[in-house]
């Protein structure tokens, strides 16, 4: 298993290789220009030429590429055209909302999908099998920002019971953390949570169908056993590979739920970065975003060995 | 139903729950010694000789202390100086400056310091460039003594020191001064009532400002960038919201103290809330622009660029702009801010009256256009930009033009603008922007105004009149002079089409009733901004 994990994470560099000469020649070609937004409007076309000059973007793009690699591989992510601030401090400031909005939408969606879909299996055809679904049809096809809205509206204007945006660090207490994420995470959560909930309830319908299920309540199992025990475990597979499809798709979530609420995290900074074309920090994210939905699927792939002992690799 | 109205719904909905309401918890524990502001933009630099955007501008006049400062009136006023003197010739000024004046990390502040800031913000302003082309010399006479020996007079110099234009002269240490114009600081070592907390920065989410205990104001009472800058609370933090029905409702909900430009359609909203005031922001408003190219057809030619103006309804704009609220815009048959001592409608008949779109036809035809794609490029993420690119489509299609309207950002109209290959090759034909009134007072900052063909603003306007009129008012001597300079100046313009304005708009500025002190202007002032529990 160590020797597999290890071959997955040596095999993802090529990946990030080409990840990296994509976005790099990518954003070379795009439209938009770094020096303009920095000169501001009433600018000179002079004075943007030698900002442009200044910032290095005016040398030919093998020259702007190799330097960028020569410093990546030194572990460098460069420095922010805008701020100066190295790109890797900027990212190390975001992450912490990001990652923290992520982890409490997941464990939500979890909490409330996985239960949901079993549930709804169970009860296939009844009104509480139709509820869930309904609901999970809302889910789907509610906007996060609307959802943010709402919620917004309810739990803190009118009920005043959480706050309407912002983020404050786990290092300041759990409440306060917990409380600028609670109406984010829901927002962020409501689709996925019809996902799943969906998923689980088809997987666990065709597992519950199975000989060895018939024979669990033949030897007198209780219903939880069965659901939760027998079959939740056979139909894990499915949900496990949807659950870490999620964590991909939280990412680009997480964009418009950070601006809805205000939270500083990687979303933000990205909308930020593309609309001032600050390549560098661009370049940063999506390395690391592309990092993450390399290491997620590894993720997947070892979870997959646990729920189900005939996989192995 | 868009994103939009579902936004102004809710926060509607949540305005008026909440009117008649008192504070909730999350504000009542709030420190009275913090104003948490939101910000007009995201503050993603903080070099204001670098970079320009009113959002720096705005920030640095927090951080560094000016040698003179402009006041409500328009009128520069010694600030960081105690005294000028000039020679009857008008070529030498010798300036003194105040004495106990110091920069944030102790030291105190010395001619050569002042001297590197304000040659490092001559290679950059308009007007600093101007005075760069006729200096003899500037130099350190002594610590708070130094001279500037011109080759001939400028009688803008006070003006130039004060203006509230970006860039400002900011005054800084001479090693951070010494930095090339053209490359960003990197150190934030300021000489103005707050200092910038570095440490707390998050760009794009928040910046920290924390009362310098020991600058020196002025004793004579604030008015704009002059006078007194006394700072009545401890720390001001800007918060970034780029969601704005976010930001009203951290304002109803006490989470922030001020916003600096709610947009127009939740004001109505915040207006309701008994908790919250809402008010005009900066009096000097800002001017639409309709931006032609004059190097390419049509707009090469001038009756081309004329027809434009007799079919363009001001009033189309500024609807699209602010909606239904007639107190927040005024037709502009001219280039200069309304209620300012230069404003001028001479020559501007043009503007004014019923829209003749025959005569604009039959001139069109007169300018030889034939049908040719008409490239406007209008950026979409800028709700100013994008709301003056739909009338502009309409107008031009109803002048039989064929247009060839090119939606996208502002990073991109940015780059594009600035080529002058024709619009098939990448060029344009229009792009729209918008001016800060506090700009268009005068010519010394209104870079959109110059019409010095290569050397000017975008769209490279050649207009010989209008370029001797603006020579003409950095010569004045006195007010009268300068009126008919400006008067003149307004005429050419309009004759020559420099560029279509499209009317005069204002945007109001939102603040919980707490708070006290908010004062208009161009720009956000905090000192005497107070905020009890």
């Amino acid at each position: 298993m160590l020797s597999y994990i290890l071959r997955r994470i040596v095999s993802t560099l090529p990946v990030m290789a080409i990840v990296a000469l994509f976005v790099f020649s990518l954003l070379y070609i795009a439209p938009g220009d770094p020096a303009v937004v920095i000169a501001g409007d009433q600018a000179s076309p002079e004075d943007v030429e030698r900002i442009r000059q200044g910032l290095g973007l005016d040398r030919p793009f093998l020259i702007q590429f190799g330097s960028w690699v020569w410093r990546i591989l030194h572990g460098d992510l460069g420095t922010s055209i805008f701020t100066s601030l190295p790109v890797s401090a900027m990212i190390g400031q975001r992450l912490g909302p990001t990652l923290s909005l992520m982890t409490v939408t997941l464990l939500l969606t979890i909490v409330v999908a996985v239960p949901l879909g079993v549930v709804a299996a169970w009860k296939a055809g009844s009104f509480i099998d139709r509820a869930i679904m309904a609901f999970a049809v809302f889910g789907f096809s509610l906007p996060v920002f609307v959802v943010g809205y709402v919620l917004a509206y309810i739990f803190a204007l009118e009920l005043e019971w959480l706050p309407v945006q912002g983020y404050t660090p786990l290092t300041e207490g759990f409440w306060p953390w917990l409380q600028n994420l609670i109406l984010p995470s829901i927002a962020l959560g409501c689709v996925y949570i019809a996902l799943i909930a969906r998923i689980t309830r088809a997987t666990m319908l065709e597992v519950l169908q199975q000989d060895y299920i018939r024979t669990a309540r033949a030897k007198g199992l209780g219903q939880g056993g069965i659901l939760f025990v027998h079959a939740l475990k056979n139909a894990a597979v499915p949900i496990v590979t949807v659950i870490g499809i999620g964590i991909a798709l939280l990412i680009g979530g997480a964009v418009v739920t950070e601006s809805v609420f205000a939270i500083p995290g990687l979303g933000r900074l990205t909308i930020d970065a593309i609309l001032r074309r600050d390549y560098p920090v661009i370049q940063g994210i999506v390395l690391l975003f592309s990092f993450v939905y390399v290491l997620v699927n590894l993720m997947i792939d070892v979870v997959y060995t646990l729920v189900d002992p005939r996989i192995r690799y | 139903m868009d994103r939009r109205t579902v936004l102004k719904g809710l926060a509607g909905a949540g305005g008026l729950a909440l009117t008649g309401l008192s504070a909730p918890a999350i504000a009542q524990g709030a420190s009275a010694r913090t104003l948490r502001f939101v910000p007009q933009a995201n503050l993603a630099n903080f070099d204001p000789i670098w970079g320009t955007q009113y959002v720096v501008r705005n920030a640095a006049a927090l951080v560094w202390d000016t040698l003179y400062g402009v006041d409500a009136k328009l009128q520069p006023q010694r600030q960081m100086v105690e005294s000028e003197e000039t020679t009857d010739d008008g070529k030498t000024w010798t300036f003194k400056l105040r004495p106990g004046l110091k920069f944030h990390d102790g030291e105190p502040v010395l001619s050569k310091d002042v001297v590197a800031s304000l040659s490092r913000w001559a290679a950059r302003d308009p007007m600093g460039l101007m005075i760069l082309a006729i200096q003899q010399e500037l130099t350190a006479v002594d610590d708070r003594t130094f001279k500037w020996v011109l080759k001939q007079p400028f009688p803008k110099m006070l003006y130039a020191l004060a203006k509230n234009n970006a860039p400002c002269s900011f005054i800084m240490p001479e090693r951070i001064a010494k930095t090339d114009p053209f490359k960003q600081i990197t150190e934030y070592v300021g000489s103005g009532p707050m200092k910038f907390a570095k440490s707390e920065w998050v760009p794009g989410a928040k910046s920290v400002f924390e009362k310098f205990t020991d600058y020196v104001p002025r004793q004579e009472k604030a008015s704009w960038l002059a006078g007194g800058k006394n700072i009545l609370v401890d720390r001001v933090e800007w918060l970034v919201m780029p969601d704005p029905a976010t930001a009203a409702a951290a304002l109803q909900n006490g989470e922030v103290d001020w916003w600096e430009n709610p947009i127009s359609d939740l004001v109505p909203v915040l207006k309701k809330n008994k908790n919250i005031s809402v008010d005009i922001g900066d009096p000097l408003g800002n001017i639409g622009s309709f931006r032609m190219n004059h190097l390419h057809p049509p707009f090469n030619n001038v009756k081309a660029r004329r027809a434009v103006l007799m079919a363009l309804s001001q009033e189309d704009y500024m609807r699209a702009l602010v909606g239904d609220d007639d107190t927040l815009w005024k037709p502009l048959p001219g280039f200069f801010t309304p209620d300012t001592p230069l404003y001028t409608e001479l020559g501007g008949e043009i503007l004014k009256g019923k829209r003749d779109f025959d005569a604009a036809k039959k001139l069109l035809a007169e300018s030889g256009y034939s049908g040719q794609p008409v490239t406007c490029v209008v950026a979409q993420d800028q709700s100013i930009t994008k709301a003056q690119g739909d009338v502009t489509a309409d107008l031009l299609k109803k002048l039989g033009m064929n247009v060839d309207f090119v939606a996208t950002d502002w990073g991109t109209v940015g780059a594009r603008r600035a080529m002058k290959t024709p619009p098939g090759q990448g060029g344009w034909n229009m792009f729209h922007s918008w001016h800060a009134g506090a700009d268009c007072i005068n010519p010394a900052a209104y870079t959109a105004i110059r019409a010095n063909g290569d050397k000017a603003w975008f769209g490279w306007p050649n207009s010989p009149n209008t370029e001797k009129e603006i020579t003409a008012w950095f010569d004045a001597k006195n007010l009268e002079e300068e009126k008919a300079a400006i008067g003149q100046v307004n005429k050419a313009a309009l004759e020559d089409v420099v560029y279509a304005p499209t009317g005069f708009f204002l945007t109001y500025t939102a603040w919980r009733k707490n708070v006290s002190g908010i004062t208009k202007g161009p720009l956000p002032f905090f000192w005497d901004v107070s905020k009890s529990a």
